[in-house]
């Protein structure tokens, strides 16, 4: 039994059919990455997950249990975590305020002293409102509240959008050694080469459906995959 | 043009009024920032507020022990408005909230005015608060400087409810974006409760610390309440910081005015929101949009 | 099933009935506990009502602060008699009604500005300044706190036999015969183009102001109709009880009209008055109940808070509700069939597959745009939101007659330019050019009207009305401009835009269903009227923004058939993320990555183009990673 099942849900957006019939699986310790252009139901799903959007039908599943329905408040307390797309950083709240408020309902919440030895920047900065912090900054303040509730499953929506190379670089790293640890992940990306440098596992998404399912080993022989979920067209 | 003294004893009104309109708005604001609810009942609780310490007060000697016997009455009462009918309102339209608060404020004066008559009831100054003060030149009636004091701390206490504790912590993320609040693990709908109890004992107090000043009817909440809605709006809705600030700003403007034209004090009020509304309607600490 | 009785008789029941029921009400209530006088203070109140459900019932805006303009209409009034300046009470009525108008043009200017609660805020405010001026500042005129005494009766007639209208029965006859005018003017007010208009605000109000109607002033248009019943109200209340009285200015005024209304039902023209009824009954009658005398009002408050919670739509809302369900219902379940069938049907069932093609010439005229070639042309156009930059100096060109596609990952910018594009948002630096001439800072109405719309990725429709009602409203824009107060026409009654709306329904497929409440279509079909809400207005260039969000493959593919048609004679610009789709219908394509251009040109060109490639895939040939 895998640690996250989704089984064919279908998502609307107001009255928009955005997820039709979509499956996807999640094994313990695994990153699955979610590609696809924009449009193509890949924020859509995580929030589905999350329980920010409940989907019309179909099933998902946590450890076998149905989680579908089910307000965020009460899939966070199972461990899942949605870091979205538009960080959601308090801008009024100190960055320690951020982590506080984030730890406030987690039983295994991490000490402070742990994310700050991950993010050092974030120790440097933790009296600063919110709303000064850079994109970067931001990005890793949204990462580290997803960890310090010692989430079991982390869902990245577009975690290096917008942000410089070298920004990007050093998340990357962060993300490859949470992958290493064992950490859970589903990650959400247009940046295909940063995603791909720590997945074990791909699906594409096309217009609310699943077109690909691989390893990126496999995407990297049939380069003619991705330009058709993902690229300009013939 | 007024005399010194004058001025001066109108400027600690402004300070005592204002203090007072502190205290209601920024339990109308909190309430408006994280339930998103007008809360067109705070009129009535102010004057709830009153009467109960008018009852405790006939029960006991000690002013002190009166205040927070009306706080529990306060407490219990807020709980039960919140857990039986605004509860029912937070995903109904603005205006569907504006009039079930409304209504509650009428049911609510209407009982005060079968429990006690339409006619004014007095509430005596607190054996510690009588008499006046020498400040300088002038000279000042002792409970309303100790009025000040007192508001002062209460709000303090709020301060450090809002600012350092972790319930302070939820109502603060939540009036920013609760959505994320509850993405976070945090069943935001519990805090409101809280919420709402904090705003409705903040109006009661300032209704019970009021009620030695004026005489106690059960419509006295009304233009409190419209004064502390241009309050907030002056502030900022939303913002505690702005409610204080806001308060303490219309209090003066009120009591200055009327130092030149008694006539004209409430008028001026009225006419600065107008301006605020046209020039700046996020107010002093609001950001644009969020309401 | 109504089609024996003529259309004229049908339209004017309501007015038979409320005609019938104030001749036959001294009589039949009178046993109840209605006297007359009792009956006339109803009338009273139901005449500021008919304008406050205009401004609440029908535009949704919520006011606190009537009682403003119901005192001046009294004040002003009383005043010009009591102190002799005026001796015809008709005058000083007229003078007072006027009055308040002014007043209700000030005030609303400023209130109009600001939407939801901040609006109930600003009338509850100057409902209040109003009261404190009537109590000091001007109280040598007003009175003060004692109001106006010896406010004289209308008189009737001239010269020596003209007939005074005295208390009971001819008080009564007069404030029915101004209530029954006032009414009929209401219907035909909330039944005009004017109506039509508001009644959408209430909906939908930013899609009121992109389809090209001036929302702000349409709704002081609404404010000053409320303002100018509650005048005349006043003013007759003061001759009524001889005595104008200072409370007209209250909150408690303004609130109890609140209350009545909603516990009549709001947006029912009759509500108030129903509720002014009950309202009144209560008071006079409850109080001759031992132990019961002070309580009327507490009842009344329980009773309010009970229908807010569970009868919204108050007593004869809840009425009317139920008989046109009961009437409706077959026709609302056909409909309702209908849509089940068409989405089961992957949306098309009823395009048909060989389209001709159509002539999409529309009866209304676009406006005018000069001779210039290029139809829009963004000049370095940025937008920064704090340090980020949405949109970071993009210029390019749309030829008239193009069909023009704008592309980029996600984050590109590309909502915020086109937003920029319509003026919904301005720049932070550039401009865009509209056939030549400068867009930027006229706002979204003015661009409307200038000749540029756009269909919305969410739909922006108005739910509640027909499909029918909904196109009509856009078609009353382009066809009236930013602002007429045309009050006493229907809103049907315009040919133009009827044929319009009927050219609209027949290129969209969509004439079947044309009067079925909006809400009940199928998700195809409501995308489809979002694009026909943008072409009713008749505009030159159409911006379409993501228009096969969210479609099965074949609707995608009779859309992209439509907007074919559709680019014929018209200039058209697409953000849209299916690729595919873009292919095969642009023209000409720009690409944005990160908010800066590019790529700009054909098809084949961005096709081949590495740059872009290499933006869509992430960089895959940039830096491998280690």
């Amino acid at each position: 039994m895998s640690l996250l099942e989704v089984d064919r849900i279908n998502t609307l957006y107001g009255d928009s059919h955005v997820l039709f019939d979509l499956s996807l699986r999640v094994e313990e310790g695994e990153v699955v990455a979610l590609l696809g252009r924009n449009g193509a139901g890949k924020t859509t799903t995580l929030r589905s997950i999350m329980g920010v959007l409940a989907p019309r039908s179909g099933q998902i599943r946590l450890d076998g249990k149905e989680i579908g329905g089910l307000p965020p408040s009460a899939i966070a307390g199972l461990g899942v975590q949605l870091v979205p797309e538009e960080r959601a950083i308090f801008a009024g709240l100190t960055v320690e305020e951020n982590l506080r408020v984030a730890a406030l309902t987690a039983p295994n919440a991490w000490p402070l002293a742990r994310i700050y030895r991950m993010f050092p920047r974030l120790e440097q900065r933790r009296k600063a409102a919110g709303r000064t912090l850079s994109g970067g900054e931001q990005q890793m303040l949204a990462i580290a509240r997803a960890l310090i509730r010692d989430a079991r499953i982390i869902l990245l929506d577009e975690p290096f959008e917008g942000l410089a190379p070298l920004i990007v670089r050093d998340l990357v790293e962060v993300a490859r050694s949470l992958a290493a640890d064992g950490r859970t992940m589903i990650v959400v990306e247009q940046n295909v080469a940063a995603a791909l440098s720590f997945a074990n596992r791909v699906y594409g998404l096309n217009n609310g459906h699943v077109v690909f399912e691989g390893t990126p080993a496999d995407l990297a022989a049939a380069p003619h995959l991705m330009r058709d979920f993902l690229g300009v067209g013939l | 043009m007024p005399s010194w003294p004058a001025l001066v004893s109108q400027a600690f009104n402004g300070l005592a009024l204002g203090s007072l309109l502190a205290l209601v708005s920024s339990g109308l604001t909190i309430i408006l920032g994280t339930l998103g609810v007008l809360n067109f009942a705070h009129g009535a609780l102010f004057a709830v507020g009153a009467y109960a310490a008018f009852v405790m007060l006939q029960y006991t000697s000690s002013f002190v022990l009166a205040l927070v016997a009306g706080c529990g009455v306060m407490l219990l009462l807020g709980i039960l408005l919140e857990r039986l009918i605004v509860r029912l309102f937070y995903d109904r339209p603005d205006e569907d909230q504006i009039l079930v608060t409304y209504g509650i404020g009428i049911v609510l004066v209407e009982c005060l005015r079968a429990a006690f008559g339409g006619n004014a009831q007095r509430v005596a100054v607190p054996s510690w608060g009588r008499g006046a003060t020498k400040l300088g030149f002038l000279i000042y009636p002792t409970y309303r400087l100790q009025l000040i004091a007192i508001i002062a701390m209460l709000l303090l206490g709020l301060y450090l409810v809002l600012y350092r504790t972790a319930m302070g912590l939820v109502v603060r993320a939540g009036i920013e974006n609760p959505l994320m609040v509850g993405i976070l693990g945090i069943n935001i709908r519990r805090a409101f409760l809280v919420v709402f109890a904090i705003g409705v004992v903040a109006v009661g107090l300032a209704g019970m610390l009021y009620a030695p000043v004026v005489a106690v009817t059960p419509d006295m909440g009304a233009n409190f309440m419209a004064q502390s809605f241009v309050v907030i709006v002056l502030g900022g809705l939303g913002s505690f910081s702005g409610a204080v600030v806001g308060g303490l700003i219309a209090g003066e403007i009120i009591s200055l005015t009327s130092a030149f034209n008694s006539s004209y004090s409430d008028v001026m009020l009225y006419a600065l929101m107008a301006l605020l509304l046209v020039l700046r309607p996020q107010g002093l600490f609001g950001s644009e949009g969020r309401v | 099933m109504n089609a024996v009785r003529p259309r004229w008789l049908r339209a004017c029941v309501s007015e038979f009935a409320v005609l019938a029921t104030l001749v036959a009400a001294p009589v039949l209530l009178a046993r109840i506990g209605f006297s007359v006088d009792l009956l006339t203070r109803v009338l009273n109140w139901g005449l500021i009502g008919l304008g406050f459900d205009i401004l609440f019932g029908l535009t949704g805006l919520l006011s606190f602060g009537q009682a403003a303009f119901f005192g001046v209409g009294g004040f002003v009034a009383a005043y010009l008699l009591v102190s002799g300046t005026l001796a015809s009470v008709w005058l000083a009525l007229a003078a007072g009604t006027v009055a308040a108008g002014l007043c209700g043009v000030v005030v609303g200017w400023l209130a109009v500005r600001r939407i939801g609660i901040y609006f109930t805020m600003i009338t509850l405010a100057f409902g209040q300044m109003a009261y404190f001026i009537e109590n000091s500042p001007l109280s040598k005129y007003t009175g003060g706190e004692n109001g106006l005494p010896g406010v004289p009766v209308p008189v009737l007639g001239l010269g020596p036999n003209a007939v005074r209208i005295g208390a009971g029965l001819p008080m009564y006859l007069l404030f029915a015969t101004i209530f029954f005018v006032g009414y009929v003017l209401a219907r035909r007010i909330v039944g005009s183009p004017v109506g039509a208009v508001l009644r959408a605000i209430r909906q939908n109000t930013g899609r009121v102001a992109m389809l090209g109607h001036n929302v702000a002033a349409y709704k002081l248009a609404a404010f000053v109709i409320a303002a100018l019943y509650a005048g005349l109200a006043g003013g007759l209340l003061g001759s009524f009880q001889s005595y104008m009285p200072p409370d007209a200015f209250s909150l408690e005024t303004s609130g109890q009209l609140v209350v009545q209304t909603i516990v009549g039902g709001a947006g029912t023209l009759i509500g108030p008055l129903v509720g002014a009824a009950v309202w009144l009954w209560l008071r006079d009658n409850l109080q001759l109940v031992p132990g019961l005398a002070a309580l009327w009002k507490l009842v009344l408050g329980i009773a309010f808070i009970v229908l807010v919670i569970g009868l919204r739509r108050g007593i004869c809302g809840e009425i009317i509700h139920a008989l046109n369900e009961r009437r409706n219902r077959a026709a609302a379940n056909a409909a309702a069939a209908r849509t089940a069938v068409i989405e089961a049907a992957g949306g098309v069932a009823a395009i048909a597959p060989a389209r001709q093609a159509v002539d999409v010439t529309l009866p209304l005229p676009p406006a005018a745009t000069g001779t210039c070639e290029i139809a829009l042309e963004a000049r370095s156009l940025s937008r920064y939101y704090g340090g980020l930059k949405a949109v970071d100096g993009v210029s390019f060109k749309v030829r008239r007659g193009a069909i023009h596609a704008v592309i980029g990952p996600n984050g590109a910018g590309k909502s915020t330019l086109f937003k920029m594009l319509l003026d919904e948002v301005s720049p932070s630096s550039g401009e865009v050019l509209l056939f030549g001439d400068r867009l930027t800072g006229a706002g979204v109405s003015r661009a409307a009207q200038r000749g540029i719309a756009k269909s919305n990725q969410l739909n922006q429709l108005f739910p509640n009305l027909s499909l029918r009602e909904n196109l009509r409203v856009a078609a009353l824009a382009r066809c009236r401009g930013p602002l007429r107060l045309d009050l006493w026409r229907a809103a049907d009654s315009l040919p133009e835009v009827e044929r319009q709306v009927d050219a609209i329904l027949a290129l969209l497929d969509l004439a079947p269903r044309a009067d079925t409440p909006v809400h009940i279509l199928a998700y195809g079909e409501k995308r489809r009227l979002e694009i026909g809400m943008a072409l009713a207005t008749s505009p030159n260039v159409l911006l379409l923004d993501e228009p096969l969000a969210g479609m099965s493959p074949l609707e995608r593919a009779a859309t992209c058939g439509f907007i074919r048609d559709i680019a014929r004679g018209r200039t058209i610009v697409i953000v849209e993320h299916d690729l595919d789709a873009i292919f095969g219908l642009a023209e000409r394509i720009t690409v944005l990555y990160e908010g800066r251009l590019l790529a700009d040109g054909a098809p084949d060109e961005i096709r081949r183009n590495a740059a872009v490639q290499d933006a869509y895939l992430g960089g895959l040939h940039a830096d491998e990673p280690a």
